[in-house]
């Protein structure tokens, strides 16, 4: 398994999320379950294939889905996915985390995620909301979606991960 | 070895702030005041997009194959409706033939410029939506329909329900819409859209300010004192300033408040197009002064 075979199922998923996914969301709540698969992608990476690739998954990607869907400002998914990502991996990577671990990461990242971006967004006067009223709207209601995603996806992303460890050790330094 | 470690740990000190500084760049790059995209985003939204076509659209038939099939309990019901909604176009229809003639007329006689005459021909293009972004609080909409088909920025974007957003940013192949659930006064990329009550188009005047998501309902701010709306009339733009379209639906005034000051009132609105499964979307063209005068 290489990191081209990663790399590549990874844009298969970000191209779903903005186009499949919107569809399985039931109508009305499309502003409420929002996807962030790639996020999720990036964590597995963190856990299970190292820190540093975790921070170049989350800053490309995360660079990828601000240029693609840009709105109001760039960079703000970019930084937060290589953050969260390469801290993620900094705490766990020497653990074996086990499914339970795993979702109970992703789901606090997931919270820390939608949060950071949240207050970057605030901070620019982009959103007026409160903050509790986001919590309720969307930053809940989408980690299930989220968990729901890591639950399936958990056996095949590992294996992808881990066999792409095994495969060049070297790159894991120290 | 403890130096060793010290070293590392100030590496990744000073690495995060490194990456904080070009984060905080970037955003002011993007937020500065910006006519085009540079051209890796255009690269990158056009390979995006041609690839996201393939995936979007029939996502899309067969869903709307699974709702046509709920819906078919209510198409008896529907060509009453139907029925009803034709008879009286085609009598309208004959006087807005008459009606457009005598203005056709009267206009010929005032002499009007031929930007005068024009101003109001606009035409509608017709385009796919290929994506819808993953970020609560940026829904911008990809369309199939870019620069090289003639989309600015700024172009009114509707569906057969009503007014659904802005354009507000285009590459050659594709273009990104703002929903005008992003509107909002504070922000940096706000645009004002001005509005009127069907029916009462002179009489009628308000802002289009903010969204408010909690409520779910657009709020409509500098209307004047004496001004007549009434809950449940039709909110459509007004056209003024030339910059956007007239006559499109935004939906229905709800509720009308006293402003801030005092002076005015404001009216919240419910939104009359939805957001969800979107498929074809219009973008309205309007003519250019340039293209008038030629």
């Amino acid at each position: 398994m290489s990191m081209n075979r990663i790399i590549g199922l990874m844009l298969l998923l970000f191209i779903l999320e903005g186009t499949i996914m919107p569809w399985l969301i039931p109508a009305g709540f499309g502003s409420r379950i929002v996807p962030h698969f790639i996020f999720v992608a990036v964590l597995f990476a963190a856990l299970y294939s190292g820190r540093h690739r975790a921070l170049l998954l989350g800053v490309s990607f995360g660079m990828l889905q601000d240029v693609i869907y840009f709105g109001h400002l760039m960079g703000a998914h970019a930084f937060i996915m290589g953050l969260i990502g390469y801290f993620t991996g900094l705490l766990l990577e020497r653990k074996r985390a086990t499914l339970m671990m795993a979702v109970s990461v992703i789901g606090m990242a997931c919270i820390l995620y939608d949060t950071a971006i949240f207050f970057i967004y605030k901070v620019f006067r982009i959103t007026s909301e409160s903050y509790a009223f986001a919590l309720v709207d969307y930053i809940l209601p989408s980690l299930f979606l989220q968990l729901a995603f890591a639950l399936v996806c958990y056996v095949p992303a590992r294996r992808l991960f881990e066999a792409q460890v095994k495969a060049n050790p070297e790159n894991e330094e120290q | 070895m403890i130096e060793l470690f010290k070293l590392m740990r100030n590496k990744r000190m000073f690495m995060l702030m490194i990456g904080f500084i070009l984060f905080i760049a970037v955003i002011g790059f993007s937020l500065s005041d910006r006519k085009e995209l540079t051209w890796p985003e255009k690269f990158l939204k056009d390979t995006a997009g041609f690839v996201q076509q393939w995936f979007y659209k029939p996502a899309g038939y067969i869903a709307g194959f699974f709702e046509d099939i709920g819906d078919l309990r209510l198409l008896y019901e529907e060509n009453k409706q139907l029925r009803l909604t034709a008879a009286a176009y085609s009598r309208e229809k004959i006087e807005y033939n008459f009606i457009k003639k005598e203005n056709e007329r009267l206009k010929e006689a005032l002499s009007f410029t031929e930007r005068q005459k024009q101003m109001y021909n606009y035409n509608y293009l017709i385009a796919q939506v290929i994506s819808v972004s993953n970020d609560a609080n940026n829904r911008s909409l990809t369309i199939n329909l870019g620069s090289e088909n003639g989309v600015r920025p700024n172009m009114a974007v509707t569906t057969i329900k009503g007014l659904i957003g802005l354009v507000s940013s285009v590459t050659p192949f594709t273009s990104t819409v703002t929903p005008i659930t992003e509107l909002d006064e504070s922000s940096p990329t706000f645009n004002s859209i001005a509005v009127t009550i069907l029916g009462r188009e002179d009489e009628s005047f308000g802002i289009l300010s903010s969204y408010n998501k909690e409520t779910s309902r657009i709020l409509m701010t500098k209307i004047d004192e004496d001004d007549k709306m009434a809950v449940q009339d039709t909110v459509i733009t007004s056209g003024l300033g030339n910059v956007y379209p007239r006559g499109l639906v935004v939906g229905t005034v709800e509720s009308k408040q006293v402003g801030d000051f005092g002076l005015t009132l404001t009216a919240s609105v419910e939104l009359a197009a939805s957001f969800d499964h979107l498929t074809e979307v219009f973008v309205v063209q309007v003519p250019e002064l340039e293209e008038a005068e030629q």
